[in-house]
């Protein structure tokens, strides 16, 4: 326990770790939150036999600097801009020093130092470039290239798209078929259909992959709501699109029937696609694989796409509302046509 | 540095570095600071979707609290992307509801959403705080419900010009009653009714509400109520600005406006009666920001309020303000910083607004800071567009859109070549550029040479040749998106600068000459592009390599060819087989 004379003022000793000693004002010391507890807890501090002994990072020279922080800031009254002041010119430093007094200040659990060094040093980083960084602070340029870019994971010879695209290019060529028999209907406006078209190429393609699962059959659903929705995107509703209808759904049949008569029925042709097992279409003779693949090669792939088929399951969201295909034919007269405010 | 310099302080170090461009620089240091860097990132932005997968950044950033997504290209504002593009946040919330216990923001743009999506936000997040869907589409108030009933400490609800599908007014009486928090809440896109009650009781007891943007369904009769409740305000959108013309409305609404000390920031005014404007004067001269661009009201009108908005830093307007607007707003609004004037009638050839570029001119004289500019018009000529620049080279915006394409300078019917030109030269600070006008692959050599901090353009119905292109991808070393429609730039210029295709975030490119041949091309030669071919035309299996694209997007990504996409969108693989 310090012996506090009232006609002398109170000292602490202090040990740097160069094993030099020092005494300062205990008011001083003690606005350090660590020498404070050290004091208290320890007793330690009260002479040059039992100084205190400082952290690692507080050598001679920082314990300088602390000191004269604390030294400053400890005086009641002061204003802040004598203050900030002081501060600003106290982190005039090299970047050396500025680190060894942001870590001594750390060690000594003087917060408000730690932040004002800190800042300090963060305005020497923002709006530098690695290199300069590394410059500044002497740092090693260790980072390996990949590193730098992240690693990769795309394989330059991926069989899953080549067997994607092979799928598609099989879809196509039904689609085309459907095509001619449905030539009357592609001026016919259904509206509900149109936010489908995209989808249900791809349902298409989830049915041929898995075949009969109900789940697949989820993203063929009706959008909720069918009625039109006043909104900016208006026009292109209007629009006809352009491209195929995928006429899949069970309610469309009897307007398809009506429409067109002398073309072969609608279900003939659902029935050919929906025969059709995903081991059907691998070990068909119409579809075109460039490369051979052998049958383990095959079997692999068979089971990537399955997976495949999951995560475009996953990743395929239900279609609550649906706008219809984009259409040209408005964008031509203009080059742009602002439909958002914060574009 | 040295050794001795602990984690924990280097930390402490960069929770004062917070701009995203800092953080990536910090985090290519070296490797102590890589590691260090992304244990305390707090806050992502990935500008694309598709250039990094949700693993990948859960992986590398296991501590984030915030994250900000952008999906579809900046074009599909202007409809040119097609539906079913993609931009799906499904996968990126489902790996992010388990990885990020401690989320508390997302921010959305251009991005599918969903109910479901919006649902495993609600359950997933205790402490979720901040969600903003701008531009987004694909759900409905059935997942605002969930956002309101299960997000407690919810601050901030914001909806910006998404397409939201209205099934029913009731979601906002989903925010229980002892959700006190919120801070900020904007529907205004929503198109039905809310249920005004629920809105009033939720108002009252949100005493930190400091943005509330109202749709166009809150009549006028309610607003004062809601003013009066929120006297706090700083930013207020409000709903229809209509109504019979009533004194004691009036002055009911002129009350509770004066009684808004704080009010910075206002929004709305569809459907305005113009006798009910000066309701809102006694706002004007507190006014940095004013959204007049759903207002159909004449220039006499918004001259009258703007000459009373001294403080008035952006103003978004219909080209109703006319010429004697826009002088009037260049003599009174000195702080302008941002100005976006949007056409009234953009498919009608000859509209009857006497808005030109002497407008424009005359604000870049008298609004010193001007620094962002959006401008519709229908003329311009090559000697405005220099005096613009000169009067204006801290211009860091310049996007100026005539509504016909391949209009020459109205007066000497030349091109506007030198007169953006001239924008590139003296504005040496530009970093977004919107192009439009009779333009020919001059302009593109102008903006290569001096375009050095450019870091967005968009191109229509410009240039002449390759030659263009060229200028523009081999010049311009800041440029991160390029966004192009209608020009004839072929294969030539992309395939003679690959490389600089991987220093960008994304090219798109419309109604161009580029071959499919040359897409197969590119993507074999950079493996970390992903080169989209979108076609809505026919078959894309059995298109001819010679035959040009429909439209193309290519961006570099880490995370390899996406599997989302619909039929008429394919990624060229790398080893993809050539069709003759």
């Amino acid at each position: 326990m310090a012996i506090v004379k009232p006609e002398m003022k109170s000292f602490i000793w202090l040990e740097t770790p160069d094993g030099s000693t020092q005494q300062v004002e205990e008011e001083v010391a003690m606005f350090c939150p660590m020498i404070c507890r050290e004091v208290l807890q320890t007793g330690m501090g009260s002479s040059k036999n039992y100084a205190i002994k400082l952290p690692q990072r507080v050598t001679t020279p920082v314990l300088g600097l602390i000191l004269d922080y604390c030294r400053f800031h400890q005086v009641q009254g002061r204003s802040n801009k004598e203050r900030k002041s002081f501060d600003e010119k106290l982190i005039r430093l090299d970047t050396k020093k500025l680190c060894e007094l942001t870590s001594g200040a750390d060690s000594l659990q003087l917060r408000p130092l730690v932040d004002l060094t800190s800042r300090a040093l963060a305005r020497m980083i923002e709006g530098k470039t690695p290199e300069e960084i590394r410059h500044t602070f002497h740092l090693p340029d260790d980072l390996t290239e990949e590193e730098k870019l992240e690693p990769l994971r795309i394989r330059t010879n991926d069989p899953r798209i080549r067997l994607l695209n092979r799928l598609y290019a099989r879809k196509r060529k039904e689609l085309k078929i459907r095509e001619k028999a449905k030539c009357m209907l592609e001026n016919v406006e259904v509206e509900e259909e149109h936010e489908h078209v995209d989808d249900r190429s791809v349902d298409d393609l989830l049915l041929f992959i898995n075949s009969g699962d109900e789940k697949d059959s989820k993203g063929v659903k009706s959008s909720a709501s069918g009625a039109p929705k006043n909104k900016k995107k208006n026009r292109r509703r209007k629009d006809h699109p352009k491209g195929l209808h995928i006429i899949e759904n069970g309610n469309h049949k009897k307007e398809t029937d009506s429409l067109c008569s002398s073309a072969s029925s609608p279900s003939k042709i659902s029935k050919l696609l929906e025969s059709d097992s995903p081991t059907a279409i691998m070990h068909s003779s119409d579809f075109d694989f460039d490369d051979e693949l052998d049958p383990a090669m095959k079997e692999q792939l068979d089971r990537e796409v399955e997976d495949f088929a999951r995560r475009l399951n996953s990743v395929w969201p239900k279609r609550v509302s649906g706008t219809g295909m984009g259409s040209l034919g408005h964008d031509r007269r203009i080059a742009f046509a602002p439909l958002s405010r914060s574009s | 540095m040295g050794h001795s310099f602990p984690e924990e302080v280097l930390e402490h170090v960069f929770s004062f570095i917070t701009s995203h461009k800092d953080r990536n620089v910090v985090s290519l240091v070296c490797k102590s600071w890589y590691e260090i860097e992304r244990w305390c990132r707090r806050s992502i932005f990935i500008g694309n979707c598709y250039a990094v997968s949700p693993k990948m950044m859960i992986r590398r950033f296991p501590e984030v609290r915030s994250v900000e997504l952008k999906g579809k290209p900046h074009f599909a504002d202007f409809n040119l992307v097609p539906d079913g593009w993609g931009g799906y946040f499904y996968p990126w919330i489902s790996e992010m509801s388990r990885a990020y216990p401690w989320l508390e923001e997302i921010k959305l743009k251009r991005m599918v959403v969903t109910d479901e999506g919006l649902e495993l936000i609600s359950k997933s997040f205790k402490n979720f705080k901040v969600l903003i869907l701008s531009s987004c589409e694909g759900f409905s108030t059935d997942g605002l419900a969930a956002i309101a009933a299960h997000c407690r400490n919810l601050k901030e609800l914001d909806l910006r010009e998404s397409e939201v599908e209205d099934v029913s007014g009731h979601w906002l009486s989903h925010f229980p009653e002892t959700c006190t928090s919120l801070e900020s809440l904007n529907m205004a896109c929503l198109g039905s009714e809310v249920s005004f009650s629920a809105l009033q009781r939720l108002v009252s007891r949100s005493p930190n509400l400091k943005t509330l943007r109202l749709n166009r369904t809150v009549p006028l009769e309610k607003l004062s109520t809601l003013l009066r409740r929120a006297p706090q305000l700083l930013q207020m959108g409000t709903g229809a600005y209509s109504a019979e013309p009533r004194s004691d409305l009036y002055s009911n609404l002129l009350d509770a406006f004066s009684k808004c000390k704080n009010l910075n920031e206002l929004s709305g005014f569809w459907d305005v009666v113009p006798s009910y404007l000066p309701a809102f004067y006694p706002v004007c001269s507190r006014l940095t920001s004013l959204n007049l661009s759903y207002a159909t009201i004449q220039s006499p009108e918004i001259t009258k309020i703007v000459t009373q908005c001294p403080n008035l830093q952006r103003l978004w307007v219909l080209d109703y303000i006319e010429d004697t607007g826009l002088n009037a707003l260049s003599l009174s609004c000195k702080e302008l910083r941002e100005l976006r004037v949007f056409p009234s009638d953009p498919f009608v050839v000859d509209a009857n607004v006497s808005l030109t570029e002497e407008g424009l001119v005359a604000v870049s004289q008298g609004c010193r800071n001007l620094q962002s500019v959006l401008y519709f018009c229908r003329q311009m000529t090559n000697s405005a567009l220099t005096t613009i620049a000169r009067n204006r080279p801290n211009l860091t915006c310049f996007r100026l859109c005539i509504l016909e394409p391949r209009a020459p300078d109205y007066l000497t019917l030349e091109p506007l070549d030198t007169g953006f030109g001239a924008i590139v030269e003296h504005c040496k600070g530009l970093e977004r550029l919107s192009l439009s006008g009779l333009l020919t692959d001059r302009v593109f050599e102008y903006i290569g040479t001096r375009g050095k901090k450019l870091e967005m353009l968009s191109i229509a119905f410009a240039g002449d040749s390759d030659l263009g292109l060229h200028h523009v991808l081999s010049g311009c070393e800041s440029l991160r998106k390029l966004e192009i429609r209608d020009c004839p730039f072929g294969d030539k210029a992309l395939l003679a600068n690959v490389s600089k295709l991987e220093t960008m975030r994304s090219l798109w490119m419309s109604s161009c000459l580029v071959s499919l041949g040359a897409c197969k091309l590119l993507s074999q030669k950079m493996p970390r592009l992903n080169v989209e071919v979108i076609d809505e035309r026919g078959d894309l299996d059995s298109m001819l390599d010679a035959y040009p694209v429909e439209k193309l997007y290519i961006y570099r990504t880490v995370a390899g060819p996406r599997f989302d996409m619909p039929s008429f969108i394919r990624t060229m693989a790398v080893d993809q087989q050539p069709n003759r």
